[in-house]
């Protein structure tokens, strides 16, 4: 009787998720309700967690409750702590979801809602979980070990190096990808600007009573940072409305690019317990919140998407950023449908505090789920505005005009009509001086978000305050990516470079601190600094860069990860991991060789580099800019030396992977897993 | 039929107390609040024998997360 309610259950589950899948898929003309957008999602979800998640954990990783997870070993309650499975499902939640999953479906909207909502759902049931689940599961028989070492043990020792490397890249690119969207979001908006500004006094305020006053005691140091951080958020409109205030706190670009290359440095080199650590707990905290009240938000208003499931840029020449949908749609939504910096993650603290392997898969494959569930959120609230706005807000002014007149043109001329004043009065209704040229996600996710707050708390009269307050909680998390980040890849860098010259690998010698924090700002601030001075608006070269980086650290992942499998004797199974990678190399390789060559000079960095040096010997570049362009060229030229170092090294990890099981296939090499031996459990059954 | 209403109606108190307490311990593990008495309970450290004070261990502590990647994109 159980079992038949069961498979009722399902079959219904499964059929209201066709229902709403086919419904978004062939809506055509009006506009379609965002309830079937979360219909189809979380449908989808329950599907492949109830069937493939289960699959996946029944028959290819064969969990096994019984073996004693790296927590119960060695618990030291510092690093290997056992933890209960719903508080580490939420821990592994905060520490996987960052700004990713809001700004890429926000930029990738631009192709319409459909490309983007139905690779977030694919893309996480069948890549990104089953990475997050494999590199879990595979860390946790390793006592923990990260994915370089995983790397390192199972593929080869190069294969670890070129982790390692790809790792330190990646974080690269992404620091200056994120800055540059805090800067586009700041940018001439006094508001905005004051009320992050504030966030810095106020952690360093947390910080002192953190360390000395209340010991440890997070709670209540948060919940009085969160007053804080509401309060400047209100303040920051007194600011804005204080032409003498206003104007100190309306600063440009590149003001804004050394501000943050300032405090990422701050951030790396003083004391965590001042600065990171309060303002890493106070973005948790309202983190959490701003994720939460969005789900309701979106569940209570309803709201009607007003993008076209399908936008005339399909074809390639998008404003946001040009390219055909494959494989851009692919490579701008990472987070969300598969991110490999979750094999961090995965393989860092998480597999050293669960309690039993059977919960790797709530977890792993669970919060991933989550994630992806965000990014559909994101996307709704991109597509709830009108494309002509939409479009406004995303548009680098070299693509539509620089004037409001001129861009509106452009813009209404593609079909999607909007009007200067339209403009001019929504900037006004959110307190912002002009919302023209604002790439990067942000800016138009908080329009998005604000719109969807206001129609449940206040109406009208708050929107500028739900629009600061979406701006500030973006930028309190782009910032915590910032900080840590910094400090991880100072981390890093005195690692590799304490190879070359012991004295800099010291952690705690002062000189080498400043010496690294200082080299690995300034690598993430040269991007932030060419995105800033890039004529189309930065994000059309950074993003799509960030993202191949992250895909190519993905498809690291699941080479890894095919190796153990195939190893463990589940050639049966291979596909599951080897599928999802295969689908990355052929994405990532397609978007690299597209950026690096295509004649189009908005996708090729070569071929906008040669434009670029063409239009000065032609003369038509005035002689006070010729030194920043001949700058932007060289940047050009750069991305594309990046991306190409990035692809072949991936290109001989891969290599030496096939060779390896080529040689354990057809030659019969002895395949030596190295798992950690088995250990049986002293706790008792059930959590 | 009151009292036997009455008796219900204070168990449904006391499972609605205890799964507030238990919310509350979660959301204290979870933000790192609790992380110092995890530590004192911990298995290793019995072993150990010595303890940090709370204030040693929280500023150790904080050095051990932030020296590894700890936030994602």
């Amino acid at each position: 009787m159980k079992r038949l309610l069961a498979i009722v259950v399902w079959v219904t589950v499964a059929a209201v998720g066709a229902i709403a899948l086919t419904t978004i898929a062939w809506h055509r003309g009006e506009p379609i309700n965002a309830t079937w957008f979360v219909l189809a999602a979380a449908c989808c979800y329950l599907v492949a967690y109830r069937m493939y998640s289960t699959f996946l954990a029944a028959k290819v990783l064969a969990l096994d409750n019984t073996r004693a997870t790296p927590a119960e070993r060695h618990d030291d309650g510092r690093d290997f702590v056992p933890t209960n499975k719903w508080v580490l499902f939420g821990h592994h939640f905060a520490a996987i979801a960052g700004p990713g999953p809001l700004v890429g479906p926000t930029l990738a909207a631009q192709f319409g809602y459909l490309p983007g909502t139905l690779w977030l759902i694919a893309g996480a049931a069948f890549a990104g979980c089953v990475q997050d689940f494999v590199i879990l599961f595979c860390s946790i028989r390793r006592d923990g070990k990260t994915l370089g070492e995983m790397a390192k043990a199972e593929v080869s020792k190069r294969g670890g190096t070129i982790a390692q490397l790809a790792v330190l890249a990646i974080m690269i690119i992404l620091l200056g990808v994120v800055a540059l969207v805090i800067v586009n979001a700041l940018k001439s908006s006094p508001w905005a600007t004051f009320t992050l500004a504030m966030s810095i006094p106020i952690a360093l305020l947390l910080g002192v009573y953190l360390r000395f006053l209340r010991p440890g005691r997070v709670i209540e140091a948060s919940v009085i940072g969160v007053a804080l951080l509401a309060f400047a958020v209100v303040a920051g409109q007194w600011v804005a409305d204080s032409p003498a205030w206003a104007a100190k706190f309306t600063l440009g670009g590149v003001t804004l690019a050394f501000a943050l290359i300032a405090y990422g440095f701050a951030a790396s080199a003083l004391p965590v317990w001042l600065l990171l650590a309060p303002r890493d707990y106070l973005s948790a905290f309202v983190k959490a919140g701003a994720i939460f009240s969005l789900a309701a938000g979106i569940l209570l208003v309803r709201p009607q998407v007003l993008m076209p499931p399908l936008t005339r840029f399909v074809e390639g020449d998008g404003p946001v950023f040009a390219g055909k949908i494959f494989p851009f749609c692919f490579i701008t939504i990472a987070c969300g449908a598969i991110s490999g910096f979750h094999s961090l993650i995965s393989s860092g603290t998480t597999p050293k505090m669960i309690q039993r392997e059977g919960q790797a898969r709530f977890i792993g494959y669970g919060a991933m789920l989550l994630e992806s569930f965000v990014g559909v959120m994101a996307m709704v609230a991109a597509c709830a505005m009108t494309p002509g706005v939409y479009f406004a807000i995303n548009s680098p002014a070299t693509v539509v005009g620089a004037t409001p007149a001129a861009a509106a043109a452009t813009i209404s001329s593609w079909g999607y009509p909007v009007t200067a004043e339209t403009m001019a009065s929504l900037a006004r209704t959110v307190g912002e001086q002009t919302l023209w040229n604002r790439a990067g996600g942000a800016p138009s996710l908080a329009v998005g978000m604000a719109h969807i707050f206001s129609r449940t708390i206040g109406g009208e009269r708050l929107l500028s305050i739900w629009y600061h307050f979406a701006i500030m909680f973006e930028a309190l998390f782009i910032l915590t990516v910032l900080d840590a980040g910094t400090r991880v890849g100072r981390f890093m860098v005195q690692e590799l470079l304490g190879r070359v010259w012991k004295p800099i690998g010291r952690m705690n010698w002062y000189p080498a601190i400043v010496l690294s924090s200082a080299l690995i700002v300034a690598m993430w601030g040269y991007f932030l600094y060419q995105g800033v001075i890039d004529p189309l608006g930065g994000i059309n070269s950074l993003w799509p860069l960030f993202g191949i980086a992250n895909q190519l650290l993905a498809a690291v992942a699941l080479v890894v990860a095919t190796s153990i499998l195939l190893k463990m004797g589940k050639l049966k199974w291979i596909w599951v991991t080897l599928s999802p990678m295969a689908w990355l190399v052929v994405v990532t390789m397609t978007a690299s060789y597209q950026k690096i060559f295509s004649g189009n000079p908005r996708i090729g960095f070569l071929s906008y580099a040669n434009a670029l040096s063409a239009q000065i010997v032609a003369g038509k570049i005035p002689a006070a800019k010729i030194n920043e362009m001949q700058r932007v060229i060289f940047n050009q030229r750069l991305d594309a030396a990046v991306t190409a170092v990035l692809a072949s090294m991936f290109l001989v990890l891969l290599v030496e992977a096939i060779v390896d099981w080529h040689a354990i296939l057809a030659r019969g090499k002895e395949a030596k897993l190295h798992e950690t031996p088995y250990v049986a459990t002293q706790w008792a059954e059930g959590d | 039929m009151y009292a036997t209403g009455k008796i219900e109606n204070r168990k449904w108190k006391m499972e609605f107390v205890a799964g507030i307490g238990k919310l509350w311990q979660a959301i204290r593990e979870w933000s790192g609040d609790a992380a110092y008495e995890t530590y004192v309970r911990s298995a290793g450290r019995q072993h150990a024998g010595q303890v940090l004070s709370r204030e040693e261990f929280y500023v150790e502590q904080l050095k051990r997360k932030y020296s590894r990647v700890s936030r994602c994109c």
